[in-house]
């Protein structure tokens, strides 16, 4: 279950640092860290730079993407920014404009 | 929601899909910054800005919010609060809350082992006996604890 959960109708304009999952179905702007896994779903707006322990985005995310494990971009995603994690996934259907890297 | 497309990787797990309008700030969660928007929310973590919803907010035990104005719909407060509360439903302070600031809202309830400092201001029909013909404006200054 996740612990954070951003509804589809809230706005976070600011700085959210937490050391459980977060799922975003709302907007995000600012900055997200998490220790757990994030998940950024289909009509999520996140403007932030993300770091977490894994990433899947279903969503629109602008900004500069860390994970610890993964990061999996999945069909509808629209990403526009930088991803590095060891392991990277972009489903057919994603858009993506940016470097990964997994040198991590 | 459409519900995320399980995929064969070890890492994504089935989770939990939110329902429209439905939101928690979880319990180690910090966020500096504005929350604003519908639907309901609750915060169990920390939260340092101003919170606006057109739902009903819940600050649960153990959570600690700090801001200039926090409006909402119906307010529930277990954990602590400091600012200013706008709230165009019923306010209720639980027993363990902490609150510092002035509060508005349809109707304040404060309960047993709630802690509270400031100003209440709430509109309520005093009734006839008290000379109460229509909608008063009442206002009250509690300090102090209870």
């Amino acid at each position: 279950m996740a612990s954070t959960v951003i509804g589809a109708g809230i706005t976070i304009e600011g700085e959210i640092a937490t050391d459980e999952d977060v799922v975003v179905a709302g907007t995000v702007r600012g900055k997200l860290s998490a220790k757990e896994a994030v998940t950024i779903e289909h009509g999520a707006t996140v403007e932030a730079d993300v770091t977490g322990g894994s990433l899947v985005v279903a969503g629109s995310l602008t900004g500069n993407v860390t994970a610890v494990e993964r990061v999996d971009l999945q069909s509808g995603a629209r990403v526009i920014g930088n991803v590095k994690a060891a392991r990277v996934t972009i489903a057919d259907g994603a858009q993506f404009k940016g470097n990964v890297d997994m040198d991590v | 929601m459409p519900v995320l497309a399980s995929r064969a990787t070890p890492m994504a797990q089935p989770r939990t899909t939110t329902r429209d309008g439905e939101a928690r700030i979880g319990s180690s969660a910090r966020i500096r910054g504005r929350i604003h928007g519908e639907g309901n929310l609750v915060i169990e973590g920390h939260v340092h800005g101003d919170v606006t919803v057109r739902g009903d907010l819940t600050i649960a035990e153990g959570a600690s919010v700090s801001s200039q104005v926090v409006e909402a719909h119906a307010l529930t407060i277990a954990g602590e609060l400091e600012g200013e509360v706008n709230a165009s439903g019923p306010v209720t302070l639980a027993a363990g809350a902490r609150v510092r600031g002035n509060l508005r809202g349809s109707a304040v309830a404060i309960d047993e082992g709630a802690r509270f400092s400031g100003r209440l201001e709430c509109e309520f029909d005093l009734p006839p006996e008290l000379g109460g013909a229509s909608r008063t404006e009442g206002r009250a200054r509690a300090a102090g604890r209870r």
